[in-house]
């Protein structure tokens, strides 16, 4: 490269990480991801904006036909096989297999339902659909339907962390249908890239598929626990983190080259490869984000800016594009995580809360939609509506899974009360006051209500439940299929035998279904958690409205 | 209290561990006061029967205190099926601690046995002559119905061995949470995250161990965030536990959990210490 070509390269991406990062930044204030703000970024830079405004400074910044070009598209390129290698290297199959039915449930139809959705539209019609090449019609019609089937790891994986059900039911089941979803949906992906490209390669079809499998297999029987077997003498001879990350990086790039050698796109092969490395229980959590910060901070908003500046976002804009692929985009994916999930027992507002925490798209789909672009497979307009479909549905998806969420019964102790199971009392003694709560909830069968009144007096001859700060958590397992709970405002402190000695007067008591330990820790945990300020809980005494007093309470 | 084991069952064979296997289970035996069952896999001929008899008076036996069932077939199955068919409730193997890597996906006797055998099963990694008694016991839960069988099993059993130290693990992991540093997140924000995991898990073991209501012996909590099963694993192979005890699996383990670890499978391919698999 002539020096003068050096000196703009370099001018490039300095402008490209910088407005990245600023508008990155800017847009994780706002509260959204900030991939968002690395697009608009490239928008920014690209030919909507800056080409309109000043193409003098756009053809000087990002020339065309240069070896300038050459080099940013190489940079671009290598940063897709880091972002599918890292993407691998999150996807844990075994917690799939964890999981079970509901996660490969709602997986499964997380890919059907979009797929079939996106196929079928497509292939019937495809000139609504933007197609290029009408002699492509099946491929173009397979790849929408890849394109509405994949889901986006790290964009849901926030989303959940921000919404604080990362560590729940709910959030172990997205992330398993994800992990899932990207694996099933990068092998078809794959494969449509296979048909285009293993021709070009000398490669039939069937041989392609067949060497990707064999591929596949190999790498995740063998490969995997050579790398399982070599990471703790690199971790303890090289230096950290230097030493995983140049492994990881050159095995990643082997497996790309082996891919791309075959006809199957190089993404295919870091992959894989990822998902090997990624496997080993050797490689820490901290060099995972080792591996991720390098690659977030340096290859990933490249990336992102260069979708900006490969297209003209206003001239490709076409309204009733993005809202048909919009309009699918959410049927298929809402319709089928929520259906595989309700299929597998999850209550109807959950299965939909899945179905939009499935349908966050971000990076993914946007990887898709270039690749089939360069491919020509598809017009801009439609790489224009699948970028503006993939930022949209990331961005609504905290609001609407939060609002299918609310007030979901069984999510927290708060969801289990009511102003109606609050009662302001004046006993003496323990029995008297747990009777009197049992009696209130009308959950309990009158004829169980003594069964009940033992069991839980006998859990408090055992060990008494008195916690701290004036709370006591009488509590029995009894044979009831959601827990209920009834909360009693003593006017006089009871003897719960508490640690801090402390007499109870707020007691809660809490009964939960008898073969699910799980459930009765996670309540009693969280309500324990609730009581740790002793001024904050005693100001709860002074409420005498019960709503009032429940509002107080969540509050905690 | 009942019996923790009321019939243990040895699979024997002649190899160099094969005396000092008895001498460990003749101490486990008189410790659980009870029966005791030999496997052999083999044909039974004059030879081999007068083998295994010096082997058992080597060991200091007495051939009436016990029970030789002579099975043929496959190793593993055969051991599986005679301990289920005489009754067994807890089955003692030997096993490496560590299979090499074509075993890994073949399977051993002793690996079948740990996944598949109906009853519970103790795995010696390193039996010994002298068979000393386990003094440092290491429990993971996850919770589950069969966990709070496990715990109280063992914390019997420790009772019983007038053990010296009772630590029960929880180990867990939410993966993905690293690709949140991709979407916006920051590995601030992930160690933020895992440190509270970490301290929500210890008052949760902590309101645990008040429902199991285990007297008698203090009860150390660890909770620690990584792959579970490799973690615990470690853990108790760091700080020198002499058993180390796992629910187990509930439902029949396949291939793909070895490809794609199942939290025992980490185990069973490396083994901590000696394993106490609860059914």
């Amino acid at each position: 490269m002539a020096s003068e070509h050096v000196v703009v390269f370099l001018l490039s991406i300095s402008v490209m990480l910088f407005t990245a990062k600023l508008f990155g930044e800017l847009f994780n204030r706002i509260k959204q991801p900030a991939i968002v703000g690395e697009i608009f970024a490239g928008i920014i830079l690209g030919p909507t904006v800056l080409g309109m405004i000043s193409p003098e400074t756009f053809n000087f910044l990002f020339p065309q036909n240069t070896e300038v070009k050459v080099a940013l598209d190489g940079i671009t390129s290598l940063a897709v096989i880091m972002l599918l290698l890292v993407s691998g290297i999150e996807v844990d199959l075994g917690i799939v297999l964890k999981q079970g039915k509901t996660a490969v449930t709602t997986g499964v139809m997380g890919i059907i339902f979009p797929f079939l959705t996106g196929f079928g539209f497509s292939y019937l019609f495809p000139h609504h659909m933007g197609i290029q090449d009408e002699s492509m019609r099946f491929v173009f019609a397979l790849f929408m339907g890849t394109a509405l089937s994949i889901s986006a790891l790290p964009v849901i994986a926030k989303t959940l962390m921000d919404l604080k059900i990362f560590n729940t039911q709910i959030g172990y089941i997205i992330i398993s249908a994800a992990m899932f979803n990207d694996l099933i949906g990068w092998l078809i992906f794959s494969i449509i890239l296979g048909m285009i490209g293993g021709e070009l390669h000398g490669l039939g079809f069937g041989e392609t598929i067949t060497l990707t499998l064999v591929f596949a297999a190999i790498t995740l029987l063998f490969v995997r626990r050579l790398i399982h077997k070599i990471l703790p003498w690199v971790q303890k001879n090289l230096s950290f983190p230097g030493g995983v990350l140049n492994l990881i990086l050159i095995l990643g790039f082997l497996g790309a080259a082996f891919t791309e050698f075959i006809g199957i796109h190089a993404i295919f092969g870091a992959f894989i490869i990822g998902i090997a490395a990624g496997d080993s229980a050797h490689l820490s959590e901290r060099t995972r984000e080792v591996i991720h910060q390098f690659i977030t901070n340096i290859f990933a908003p490249l990336f992102f800016v260069s979708i900006g500046l490969t297209v003209n976002f206003i001239a490709n804009f076409n309204l009733p594009l993005v809202l048909i692929i919009l309009a699918l985009s959410f049927a298929g994916k809402v319709i089928g995580c929520g259906l595989g999930a309700y299929w597998t027992g999850m209550s109807k507002n959950e299965s939909i809360a899945i179905g939009f925490g499935m349908n966050s798209r971000g990076t993914m789909e946007i990887i898709l939609g270039l690749l089939a672009l360069q491919f020509g497979l598809i017009h801009e307009s439609v790489f224009v509506a699948l970028v503006i479909m993939a930022l949209f549905t990331s961005i609504v998806s905290a609001p609407l899974m939060s609002h299918f969420l609310k007030g979901k019964e069984g999510r927290s102790f708060i969801d289990l009360l009511s102003p109606e199971l609050i009662s302001f009392t004046s006993f003496k003694n323990k029995e008297e006051v747990i009777s009197y709560l049992i009696n209130s909830l009308s959950k309990i069968p009158d004829n169980e209500k003594d069964f009940v009144f033992d069991k839980v007096m006998k859990r408090e001859k055992l060990i008494s439940t008195g916690i701290a700060n004036h709370l006591a958590i009488p509590h029995a397992k009894i044979k009831i299929k959601k827990p209920v709970a009834a909360v009693a405002v003593n006017e006089y402190g009871i003897n719960f035998e508490a640690e801090d000695k402390f007499d109870s007067r707020i007691i809660i008591l809490l009964l939960t279904p008898e073969d699910d330990m799980q459930i009765q820790l996670k309540l009693l945990s969280e309500i324990a958690g609730k009581f740790k300020n002793r001024e904050r809980v005693e100001q709860l005494f002074s409420f005498k409205d019960k709503k009032e007093f429940l509002k107080n309470l969540s509050e905690l | 209290m009942s019996k923790i084991f009321s019939k243990l069952g040895l699979a024997i064979t002649f190899s160099p561990t094969g005396k000092a296997l008895l001498k460990e289970v003749q101490r486990l035996q008189k410790l659980f006061d009870a029966e005791l069952v030999l496997i052999h896999v083999g044909e039974k001929n004059y030879d081999d029967e007068a083998k295994l008899n010096t082997l058992i008076s080597q060991a200091g036996i007495d051939l009436q205190s016990l029970t030789i069932v002579w099975a043929s077939g496959d190793p593993g199955n055969a051991i599986i099926r005679s301990s289920r068919e005489a009754g067994v409730d807890l089955l003692v193997a030997g096993a490496l601690e560590k299979e090499n890597f074509m075993r890994y996906y073949i399977g051993s006797v002793a690996r079948k046995i740990m996944r598949e055998a109906a009853s519970s099963t103790l795995i010696l990694t390193s039996p010994a002559e002298q068979a000393p008694r386990f003094k440092r016991f290491f429990v993971t839960t996850d919770y589950e119905p069969a966990d709070e069988k496990t715990v109280t099993k063992s914390f019997q059993f420790a009772l019983l061995e007038n053990a010296e130290e009772f630590v029960l693990i929880r180990d867990f992991n939410f993966p993905g949470l690293s690709s949140t540093i991709i979407g916006s997140g920051s590995a601030e924000e992930t160690q933020r995250m895992r440190e509270t995991w970490v301290a929500e898990e210890e008052e949760r073991m902590k309101l645990y161990l008040r429902e199991l209501e285990l007297t008698g012996l203090p009860v150390k909590i660890k909770c620690l965030y990584g792959k579970e099963g490799w973690e615990a694993g470690n853990y108790a192979r760091e700080n020198r536990a002499d058993l180390f005890a796992v629910s187990g699996p509930a439902k029949k383990l396949k291939f793909m959990d070895r490809l794609f670890h199942n939290k025992i499978e980490y185990l069973f391919e490396n083994l901590p210490t000696n394993l106490l698999i609860i059914r």
